[in-house]
């Protein structure tokens, strides 16, 4: 159970090895990070869970090869990582950041028209792409035309349209009401399985975070560190009914007290 | 669909809006209800215009007038566009520059022409100088809001997704910016415009501000509403036409709420 000791398997499409982070200056620095570990295994599921400003966005950043670590090395998919790495790591982020002068089919085909190729082809990607979050009847439609969830499906089929083997959710669903927010990790589940991806998914929602997961990994602030590793026992499919059985709260129960026992 | 319906019924009961004005125009000029020597019909001003048209001596105002618009837009614009780039990247030198801009923003800024006048004199440099004059600002200042209303988490993305720094400024920078790049220099126009006729106005041997304020000193009151007339119709086609280029870029679906 415990996060520490983790040794990296070739079957580990992330491995994150002893890494901190701080801002300002190395010695008096507001320390961010203090020595985090973890991995993710091919194919898996894994929620990040934790209170604001415990350091989990800046994790994923460092993972995304965004924002450098400043101890610590991170591989993903055995390799070392310098920087962000776009054809094997795809990224969603809380705000869906569509470029609102673009249609979803053009939005989803961005990455791939960064890099040229023959148009036809892309463009039947990103189609694929829609039609795989189930929206490919508002390819022409622009972001400001589709609800708040819609936007954010158009984003996660731009995060996978490169056909990365890790997808970084960064609480893709936190400004969403919270009934689409529950739809929508339902919907994320099958398009999961559908995908066969990776997936490291930010959250500070406890019930979000079990109902998603294979693995928790449970964060505590200042400095942001992991305390926890709970495997979920919920069998797949996961169906919204689990949210309410005696495991799941029991899980919840002790996510919880893990959370609070930080609150001064 | 259903906004291009929308759409065509609203244009379509602006035409008549503006056919209705001119109609009443017409009407209460024939029955006399106003001055017809104050107010000629318009039928009377168009058909004056169509003279001026072919008068060489107001070709040559006209022409005058907007080559010292294009030459004092062609000149304000990219200069201050710059400006406010720059000022927007470099916040240590707006702290310092921001606050002299809006003070000068704020004044009426034709109480210095004739300092302009004195320094330049009447000719063809006064009138771009002043005209530009009076657009700078605003188009810094619009230029600068462009650049603070491109979202961080754009860059952030473009990043993410492998763009390099060229693609960024240019495939996701600037067009995030055009909609209020565009705004400024439509306002920026008519600022140009203001300032050449009202040089022209003040003193000129040549231009249509000239040509206006004669005809108005002459109670050549038709001249005078169709030299008007044709200032009002050439800025509201330059409006449309820039109105047109922001459309054809696609951000005029710009909405800022819909980022989330």
């Amino acid at each position: 159970m415990s996060a520490r000791g983790i040794v990296a398997g070739t079957a580990d499409a992330i491995v994150v090895r002893s890494v901190s982070k701080s801002f300002g200056a190395a010695a008096g620095g507001l320390k961010v990070l203090d020595d985090i570990s973890l991995n993710v295994a091919n194919g898996r599921f894994v929620t990040l869970v934790g209170p604001s400003g415990c350091g989990k966005s800046t994790l994923l950043q460092i993972i995304a090869g965004l924002v450098p670590a400043s101890e610590g090395e991170i591989l993903i998919e055995g390799e070392p990582l310098a920087g962000p790495r776009p054809s094997a790591t795809g990224i969603v982020f809380q705000d869906a950041l569509l470029l609102p002068w673009k249609t979803a089919a053009q939005n989803v085909e961005f990455p791939l028209a960064l890099r040229g190729g023959d148009a036809t082809r892309r463009r039947a990607r990103a189609l694929d792409m829609l039609a795989l979050v189930g929206l490919a009847e508002v390819a022409e439609s622009y972001p400001h035309q589709l609800s708040g969830g819609m936007r954010q499906r158009v984003a996660i089929a731009r995060g996978l349209v490169e056909d990365p083997k890790i997808l970084l959710m960064d609480e893709p669903f936190a400004a969403l009401d919270e009934q689409t927010r529950t739809k929508m990790g339902g919907e994320l589940l099958q398009i999961w399985e559908r995908s066969s991806k990776t997936i490291l998914f930010i959250t500070h929602g406890l019930t979000e975070a079990i109902f998603l997961a294979d693995t928790v990994l449970v964060m505590q602030a200042r400095p942001g560190r992991i305390v926890e590793r709970i495997d979920v026992e919920l069998p797949r499919p996961r169906s919204y009914d689990m949210i309410g059985s005696e495991y799941f709260g029991r899980v919840r129960n002790q996510i919880w007290h893990l959370l609070a026992e930080q609150v001064p | 669909m259903k906004t291009t319906v929308v759409s065509t019924s609203i244009f379509a009961a602006q035409v008549a809006i503006a056919a209705a004005a001119a109609v009443a125009w017409e009407f209460v000029s024939r029955r006399g209800i106003v001055n017809p020597e104050l107010l000629p019909p318009l039928s009377d001003v168009l058909a004056t215009l169509w003279q001026l048209l072919h008068d060489p001596r107001f070709l040559a105002d006209l022409r005058v007038t907007a080559v010292e618009v294009l030459v004092s837009f062609l000149i304000v614009a990219p200069t201050s566009i710059v400006l406010g780039f720059f000022l927007a990247e470099t916040p240590a030198v707006a702290r310092l520059v921001n606050p002299v801009f809006h003070a000068l923003m704020a004044i009426p800024k034709s109480i210095f022409l004739p300092i302009f006048i004195l320094a330049l004199g009447i000719g063809f440099t006064q009138k771009i100088v002043f005209g530009a004059v009076l657009a700078f600002f605003v188009i810094v200042v619009y230029a600068e809001a462009a650049v603070a209303s491109v979202p961080s988490g754009f860059v952030t993305l473009g990043r993410a997704i492998g763009a390099s720094r060229g693609q960024i400024y240019a495939r996701i920078y600037l067009p995030a910016m055009l909609p209020l790049i565009i705004a400024g220099l439509r306002i920026g126009f008519i600022f140009v415009v203001t300032g050449v006729l009202l040089a022209e106005m003040y003193s000129a041997p040549v231009g249509v501000g000239r040509a206006i304020v004669h005809w108005g000193e002459y109670y050549e009151i038709r001249k005078l509403l169709a030299a008007v007339l044709l200032i009002v119709f050439a800025c509201i086609v330059i409006n449309q036409l820039l109105e047109a280029w922001e459309r054809s870029s696609g951000t005029g679906r710009f909405n800022f709420g819909a980022i989330a």
